[in-house]
């Protein structure tokens, strides 16, 4: 390529510098259309007739009608080929017919052997027509090739915009699909009735479901970025659990003990018992390596728990209760001695401090068999004995048990109740026991000129009801609805459990909020009582 | 055991006590007959059913429940087939054992361990003078 490059060449003046088409080939062809001219038609005939025997290039067609009018369109072509204009309006003419090429489908393997079979045609032609032959022969073969190039680029073209079609048909298709994915993935992360955590290999939080958010409380824009463990306040314990665990899941992802249940606080504070599974799972481009699925078992492990609890504590009452049975046998033993000391020492007329030492023995002996029979009650509570209860009366024939006492230490009793009935099923003597215990505590725990109000209140589907005093207060944190914890000298530390028992038994509960002049004990029960499942045989008193 | 021994075998209300805890059987025996009742022990439940069954019946019966081998419910059992008409008094630490004897007529009285003494002899008494 000697010719100096223009700045602004066309791409067909590129194209005949390329194959040297000069001014030159552009005359010897002119000179030669003559000559030529009068044998198109009979090329022509002879192309399509050698297109009809041949399969497969025939199938182009759609039929004779089409070969016709290609035919005389060849015949025009050629008197182009030698019309002398080689310009861009020539250029243009090629690019469009090259489109033609393109539209009805004409394969490229077929437009190349038609121009070789055309070229040889003419080149024949002109070989044989005198000396000038090669030198057309030759710009012949520079023009066809200009027009090959020409209608290959008509191909490219087809072909780049049907791969950019198709391209955008696939990106769209794609897109719809990672939409759609997309769509289905939220959904299932934030629908789901478990906490999804996604961790960094810091253990930050990246992803943080819905879910997650309703159990602990936290917005995800508050979480986002923070260490997890951090976040939900776990026990240090539980943490270091937590960190061997994700360590050794990143390290062995096939590990099969991934799972492990942690106490958290949520963010007001609550514990939350969560069963966590976690799974490694690397991506590329993706910060979250680690996936942490989370169960709300709170009520689940309450639940064994308070299973758990009465197993505890049926065991226990079961080996109680056959302490207490046995502790009565050498009471009585002391006690029938201690009587006939009495008796014998009443014989010889015993000095009075003597007779008082034995009665205290006798006493002591007493308030012994009377713990055990308490004990025993408490241990093996008899089913309630439910029926429609007025509380309003409940709480004015505790009033009249414990009037004498109040009476006794100047305390001031008073009914707090509103005028119409409150009824609930409820088991009648069981309730006065919970009364009359709470009443009595309330007297004894009053200094000389203290209050006492009994309270009863209707709500929809529960009765409160409450005794309130002003005395000192009780220490609230202390046990004091556990058995054989006591505040009194003198108590058995019974009371109070019997009450709790009573009152859960109806399926109600009982709290207490003191203060120093303000102690209210409080009892909510259904007013129709969700007995719980009992044992119908009562407990046997055999080992 | 002792050997039968009536101390008041004309008037006195004749009482069989049956308890394997032989010290307080024993104690029990005491104070009763300072209360004028004439009173045998049977420390256990086979030798309470072989006084029944061989010897004169007593007028009372008083017997715990729970004893090794031959039980209270099975002494008194037998004393109510024998003896229907005979009372009986149970004094245990087990009271709700009593439930077996189920509805036999009269129906035992029953004193739990501790014994209060006081009652128990005041309930005898009824029944001498009811005797």
């Amino acid at each position: 390529m000697t010719a100096s490059v223009p700045t602004s060449e066309t791409r067909f003046a590129e194209l005949k510098r390329y194959v040297e088409f000069s001014a030159e080939d552009a005359a010897l062809l002119t000179g030669f259309r003559a000559t030529a001219a009068p044998h198109f038609e009979r090329i022509a005939q002879e192309f399509y007739d050698r297109i009809r025997l041949h399969e497969e290039a025939h199938a182009v067609f759609t039929g004779e009608a089409q070969i016709a009018r290609l035919q005389r369109s060849l015949v025009r072509w050629l008197g182009r080929v030698f019309g002398g204009e080689y310009d861009e309006a020539y250029f243009a003419d090629t690019t469009a017919i090259g489109r033609v090429h393109v539209k009805v489908g004409l394969p490229q393997r077929y437009m190349f052997t038609a121009m070789a079979l055309i070229r040889l045609s003419l080149m024949t032609l002109a070989e044989t027509s005198g000396p000038d032959g090669i030198r057309i022969s030759r710009a012949i073969c520079r023009l066809l090739d200009l027009e090959l190039a020409i209608m290959l680029e008509s191909y490219r073209d087809d072909s780049i915009s049907r791969i950019q079609h198709v391209e955008r048909l696939e990106k769209e298709a794609i897109g719809r699909d990672l939409a759609m994915t997309q769509h289905r993935y939220v959904n299932a992360v934030e629908l789901a009735r478990v906490l999804i955590v996604g961790l960094d290999d810091a253990a930050r939080v990246r992803l943080f479901n819905k879910e997650a958010e309703r159990i602990t409380g936290f917005d995800r824009d508050e979480v986002l970025g923070a260490e997890l463990l951090k976040v939900l306040g776990m026990e240090s314990n539980d943490a270091e659990s937590v960190r061997a665990l994700l360590a050794t899941v990143v390290a062995a992802p096939t590990t099969t003990r991934t799972s492990i249940e942690t106490a958290i606080r949520s963010k007001a504070g609550h514990p939350r018992v969560i069963r966590w599974q976690f799974t490694h799972a690397p991506a590329d481009g993706d910060d979250v390596s680690v996936f942490a699925i989370g169960i709300d078992s709170t009520d689940e492990r309450a639940q064994q728990d308070r299973v758990k609890q009465q197993e505890r504590l049926a065991a226990i009452g079961t080996l109680a209760a056959g302490l207490a049975h046995e502790i009565r046998n050498p009471l009585n033993g002391a006690q029938l001695h201690v009587t006939e000391l009495d008796l014998a020492l009443r014989d010889i007329d015993a000095s009075p401090d003597l007779l008082d030492t034995v009665h205290v023995v006798r006493d002591e002996i007493r308030r012994l068999g009377g713990l055990v029979t308490e004990f025993l009650d408490f241990a093996r509570p008899r089913p309630l004995l439910v029926k429609p209860v007025v509380a309003q009366a409940l709480l004015e024939r505790t009033a009249h048990m414990v009037a004498a006492q109040a009476q006794a230490r100047g305390a001031a009793l008073t009914l707090d109740v509103p005028p119409a009935d409150i009824e609930l099923l409820a088991d009648r003597a069981k309730l006065e026991q919970v009364l009359l215990n709470l009443t009595q505590n309330a007297i004894d725990a009053l200094e000389a000129g203290g209050r006492v109000v009994l309270r009863a209140r209707r709500q929809p589907r529960t009765v409160t009801l409450e005794v309130e005093d002003d005395g000192p207060g009780v220490p609230t944190d202390a046990p004091i609805f556990d058995a054989f914890f006591s505040t009194k000298a003198h108590g058995t530390g019974l009371g109070l459990s019997i009450t709790h028992r009573i009152v859960t038994d109806h399926g109600g509960a009982i709290d207490v909020e003191s203060a120093p002049g303000r102690t209210v004990f409080r009892v909510v029960l259904p007013v129709v009582p969700v007995v719980p499942a009992m044992d119908p045989q009562p407990r046997s008193e055999e080992p | 055991m002792q050997p039968p021994t009536l101390a008041h075998p004309t008037a006195a209300l004749r009482v069989l006590v049956v308890d394997d805890d032989e010290r307080s059987g024993r104690k029990l025996a005491d104070l009763l007959r300072r209360d004028g009742f004439a009173v045998e022990v049977c420390a256990g439940g086979l030798p309470g059913l072989q006084r029944l069954a061989a010897g004169p019946a007593p007028d009372v019966l008083v017997t715990d429940l729970r004893m090794p081998q031959i039980d209270g419910i099975t002494v008194a059992r037998l004393a109510r087939e024998h003896h229907p008409a005979m009372p009986i008094l149970i004094v245990t630490a087990y009271p709700d054992l009593a439930r077996r004897l189920g509805g036999a007529q009269p129906a035992p009285q029953v004193f739990i361990k501790p014994l209060e003494y006081a009652a128990f002899v005041g309930a005898l008494r009824e029944l001498r003078e009811g005797a």
